[in-house]
């Protein structure tokens, strides 16, 4: 075998592109979320700057008429939908169904938004597509 | 936080809102009896979960001879400072913008300023209690709460027995956001209410003084007291009664300030003894909310 300075360059260059490729996160991305009790303008302004001051939340639209908050996060956040749902419970308000865009991907019948621990029934994986995938699905 | 300009509910009346954690409101009040005016600021602050406390110092601007004793929810109509504990120990939320709740306060109260009386000198400063409970179903149309509570006074030391007026105060409120003002967030919030109150003011109470003591008292310009009583205690004639009052009041929150006011009329009022008769109660307020919950 002989040494080959192009052949080492060749193995540098890939092992920089490995290293300089980022890997796909998985992550929230979008969540659209019931919330019962809001009747109220500082209910929602309240609502909204607790939820604002989440790590990874980029905005948040509360429409009080159709009890919906609208949250879109960050790329690379480590939102969890368990600690929406427990700010909501601790300004004394009900969270209830959600539509929600994730990265995540198939762990035998559950779709996992990994990193977060936190799995969903979302439809059937698709053999095809490539993991990690988005996906947007109803939580109830 | 309810009551004197809460952002969330009644002016006088009472009601369940508490802060969440983290959050934190300043209010100042304006109210005015008949004559006597009041100013009270007040901090309020979410602990936890269901679980607020409250920070009161009303005092006088100016004085009447009026029966004083609690007339609004959460701050005292003597001059004190006030330290209220608020536990929301039921809230259910059945509905889009729809909750019913119930809520329990207890405090603690130390007189600030002497209290003129028209009948002798200042009863002696002492500490007071306050318990009270609310029950309420709010809305995006309608809100109503009913309430109670109890406003006691004390003594710092054995042996002093003056005591202001214990009273007792309930109330009922309904609120009304008209389809006009229905708007949705971040648009100006606008609520209407209907409070009645009813209130019973005991009557109150001077200790007797050894012989050869003032004891405090300016017994030079008091007229002649009236006999004291088994225990030796003076029981004045001239204060407490009760009374009804109704009226209307509003609320309009923009995004975290919240205006307040409202007028009460009496349906009905009997002053003990000779103290004038109360025909108005008003109130003013603003509050601003720091609502940025915890990290």
């Amino acid at each position: 075998m002989s040494f080959s300075w192009i052949n080492m360059l060749r193995g540098i260059a890939l092992a920089g592109l490995l290293l300089a490729v980022e890997p796909v996160r998985a992550e929230y991305l979008r969540i659209q979320l019931r919330v019962y009790g809001l009747d109220c303008g500082l209910c929602a302004r309240g609502v909204s700057a607790n939820i604002q001051r989440m790590a990874g939340v980029k905005s948040v639209d509360v429409n009080l008429k159709q009890g919906l908050l609208e949250i879109v996060l960050l790329p690379g956040n480590t939102f969890k939908m368990s600690d929406l749902r427990k700010r909501i419970r601790e300004n004394g308000f009900r969270s209830m169904e959600a539509t929600v865009t994730a990265v995540g991907e198939y762990k035998g019948s559950k779709f996992e938004v990994l990193g977060t621990g936190e799995s969903y029934n979302a439809g059937s994986p698709d053999s095809k597509a490539p993991a990690p995938v988005e996906l947007t699905f109803d939580v109830r | 936080m309810p009551a004197w300009g809460d952002g969330e509910g009644p002016a006088f009346g009472y009601s369940t809102a508490i802060l969440g954690p983290g959050n934190a409101s300043i209010e100042t009040t304006f109210m005015w009896r008949s004559g006597v005016t009041m100013f009270g600021p007040q901090l309020s602050y979410g602990l936890m979960e269901n679980l607020q406390i409250s920070v009161s110092a009303s005092f006088h601007l100016d004085h009447g001879d009026l029966p004083t004793g609690r007339f609004t929810a959460m701050m005292p109509g003597d001059p004190q400072v006030e330290v209220i504990l608020g536990w929301r120990f039921f809230h259910k939320s059945p509905a889009i913008g729809t909750r019913n709740e119930a809520t329990l306060y207890g405090g603690v109260s130390a007189l600030t300023q002497d209290v003129p009386r028209a009948d002798g000198p200042p009863l002696r400063r002492q500490p007071g209690y306050y318990v009270a409970a609310a029950a309420g179903h709010v809305s995006r149309r309608y809100d109503v709460w009913v309430g109670a509570g109890y406003q006691g006074y004390g003594t710092w030391s054995r042996g002093v027995d003056d005591r202001q007026s214990n009273s007792v105060l309930t109330s009922l409120v309904v609120g009304w956001r008209p389809p006009f003002f229905d708007h949705d967030y971040p648009k100006p919030d606008v609520r209407f209410f209907w409070e009645t109150t009813g209130g019973v003011i005991g009557q109150a109470q001077r200790g007797v003084a050894p012989p050869g003591s003032t004891g405090g008292h300016d017994e030079g310009t008091a007229p002649p007291p009236p006999p004291p009583n088994s225990s030796g205690i003076v029981v004045l004639p001239n204060s407490g009664g009760t009374g009804v009052f109704s009226g209307p009041t509003f609320l309009c929150t923009y995004r975290s300030v919240a205006f307040q006011g409202g007028v009460l009329f009496a349906l009905w009022n009997q002053p003990n003894g000779v103290q004038p008769s109360e025909k108005v109660r008003a109130v003013a307020g603003v509050t601003y909310y720091f609502l940025r919950g915890r990290r």
